[in-house]
């Protein structure tokens, strides 16, 4: 019924994103998460107590290093340093899933913008984004899951929608779809689509990992602007989305993050808990 | 338009805070007065990033001014000194440096070196691990080959020298730390910044230490650095001060290899 060549080495359960005010507490004792995931380049300095910490943890859940600066979309490539540093620490961490964002993040004269920017949907960004990610699999020795951004505006040149684009993207270069359900939410929101008729074209069967998250909502002056901010808890709508998805893809790796007013550890893993349960329905198996 | 075009001027707007760029618009879906607010996402999210990170790694620069004024200093800062590479845990190494120069604060002419002082902390909470010395292969060192002795400092030990009491000031802005008022400003000193057991530690210097250490980083054989020592400290004696060093895991294990021959 799954195609099942497509996941990863990560269980299909629930996860949390491990941030470094809750160190403290995975350090004491073994907690109720059954994998983690780290924002690789949190992990890039020469050392220090953090990564200590990260690779005592490493032996006890499995894991998924998300990168957030490898700069999918750059029109000048990817920096070769910066894909050295990220092979440096795969290495030594042997994760079980690496992922990146279809986005951009560096500027053709190098600087960092520190953010997930949009690209245009269009046949030179497609055959820009390929090369970056058959680059990218070469040189860090692993398949790619590519994240669907969340996204605030579009451009008025495109060839392709989201989802067809991304379908491309796997079909030309074997990477899987991390499917970032609070960022398909958003940017259908945002940009007044349909998010079941989204999803629905999605390249279901590459997804290899699934994110939730909370998002903000402010008022402009045409109606509500979604903002992906990871600052609360999962949004109504997008749990339904969520199991929406999973009736689609089966039993999946799920992960809660929370980045900006980080609560209590509890808070993190009762979201990660109703995921579960959400897993649990598709699968049958009672909780 | 093509996309590395696209990227530099959506560079552009997303650091200047200039004027809106027409090129750029006219490339946006959805109607006109939607434009600027969906690109402000954007530009919040940029200055909140980089800010974020520059409070993070200088927390007393910005009670000192101010979060205000910190604000709008580290806004310049990231206009002028974007990143360049996508690790923020060295984003703000040009912090200082710009502070020194920066003309709104020259009234407060100890900021920069206070910032000095944060970034070493910063530093060394991400510097490499190393075997610290221990007492036991120092005293393995046989007696003739003392005096040719490198002594290595940890790769997390960081030396500061300041015309401002900036251990202070630092010390001052802690939890639980004195009144400011307390701090006798024409105090000049000498600081070092070390990672013990994963937790960053400073203390003061006396004068004989700071040349002794400063002699070590620039790889000085041991009798001539504690000469340097003895030059700016009479009473400077080796034996307590490397006991201490010993105890606070500062110097690093050298190769066995220089040990032994």
């Amino acid at each position: 019924m799954f195609d099942l060549r497509n996941r990863t080495a990560l269980p299909a359960q629930a996860g949390i994103g491990l941030r470094h005010p809750h160190l403290p507490e995975f350090l004491a004792m073994p907690q109720p998460a059954a994998w983690l995931e780290i924002h690789s380049e949190n992990y890039l300095a020469p050392g220090g107590p953090r990564l200590g910490a990260l690779e005592r943890l490493r032996g006890d859940y499995p894991l998924s290093c998300h990168g957030v600066g490898l700069s999918l979309g750059s029109a000048a490539g990817l920096d070769a340093a910066h894909l050295a540093r990220l092979r440096y620490l795969y290495d030594r961490l042997e994760p079980e899933a690496i992922s990146e964002h279809l986005a951009w993040s560096t500027a053709p004269d190098g600087t960092f913008l520190a953010d997930l920017l949009p690209l245009p949907y269009t046949d030179e960004a497609l055959a820009i984004a390929a090369a970056n990610i058959e680059r990218a699999q070469q040189a860090l020795g692993r398949r790619l899951l590519v994240e669907n951004p969340s996204t605030y505006l579009r451009f008025q040149q495109t060839d392709w929608d989201e989802a067809g684009f991304l379908s491309e993207l796997v079909r030309c270069t074997g990477c899987g779809l991390l499917l970032d359900v609070n960022n398909l939410y958003v940017s259908a929101v945002n940009h007044g689509s349909d998010p079941q008729a989204v999803l629905n074209a999605l390249p279901l069967a590459a997804v290899g990992e699934i994110h939730i998250a909370g998002h903000a909502r402010v008022a402009t002056s045409w109606g509500e602007l979604l903002i992906d901010d990871h600052g609360s808890p999962v949004a109504e709508p997008v749990w339904a989305l969520l199991a929406a998805t999973l009736r689609l893809t089966g039993p999946c790796p799920v992960l809660m993050e929370w980045d900006t007013n980080i609560p209590e550890l509890p808070v993190l893993l009762a979201e990660a808990e109703r995921a579960e349960g959400y897993l649990r329905e598709i699968t049958g198996a009672s909780g | 338009m093509h996309l590395a075009e696209l990227q530099t001027r959506m560079q552009q707007m997303l650091l200047s805070g200039g004027g809106p760029d027409p090129a750029l618009l006219a490339l946006l879906a959805d109607t006109p007065e939607q434009h600027e607010r969906r690109l402000a996402v954007y530009r919040n999210n940029v200055r909140h990033a980089l800010l974020s990170v520059l409070e993070a790694a200088f927390p007393v620069v910005e009670q000192l001014v101010g979060v205000e004024c910190f604000t709008a200093t580290a806004l310049t800062f990231i206009a002028e000194h974007p990143p360049h590479r996508p690790v923020l845990y060295a984003y703000g190494v040009d912090f200082p440096g710009f502070l020194t120069e920066f003309r709104p604060l020259v009234e407060l002419p100890w900021l920069a070196d206070i910032a000095r002082l944060e970034w070493a902390r910063n530093e060394a909470l991400f510097a490499a691990e190393a075997e610290p010395l221990t007492p036991d292969q120092l005293a393995s060192i046989p007696a003739d080959k003392l005096a040719g002795l490198q002594l290595q400092l940890h790769p997390a030990t960081q030396l500061l020298e300041s015309s401002w009491p900036i251990h202070a000031i630092w010390a001052a802005h802690q939890p639980g730390g004195g009144p400011l008022e307390a701090v006798d400003l024409q105090q000049a000193e000498t600081v070092m910044v070390w990672r013990q057991a994963g937790a960053v530690r400073q203390r003061l210097l006396t004068p004989g230490e700071f040349a002794l250490l400063a002699a070590c980083v620039k790889q000085s054989p041991l009798a001539e650095a504690v000469e340097a020592a003895i030059q700016q400290e009479p009473a400077f004696d080796l034996r307590i001060v490397l006991a201490r060093w010993l105890n606070e895991d500062v110097l690093e294990r050298p190769i066995m290899t220089l040990l032994t021959s």
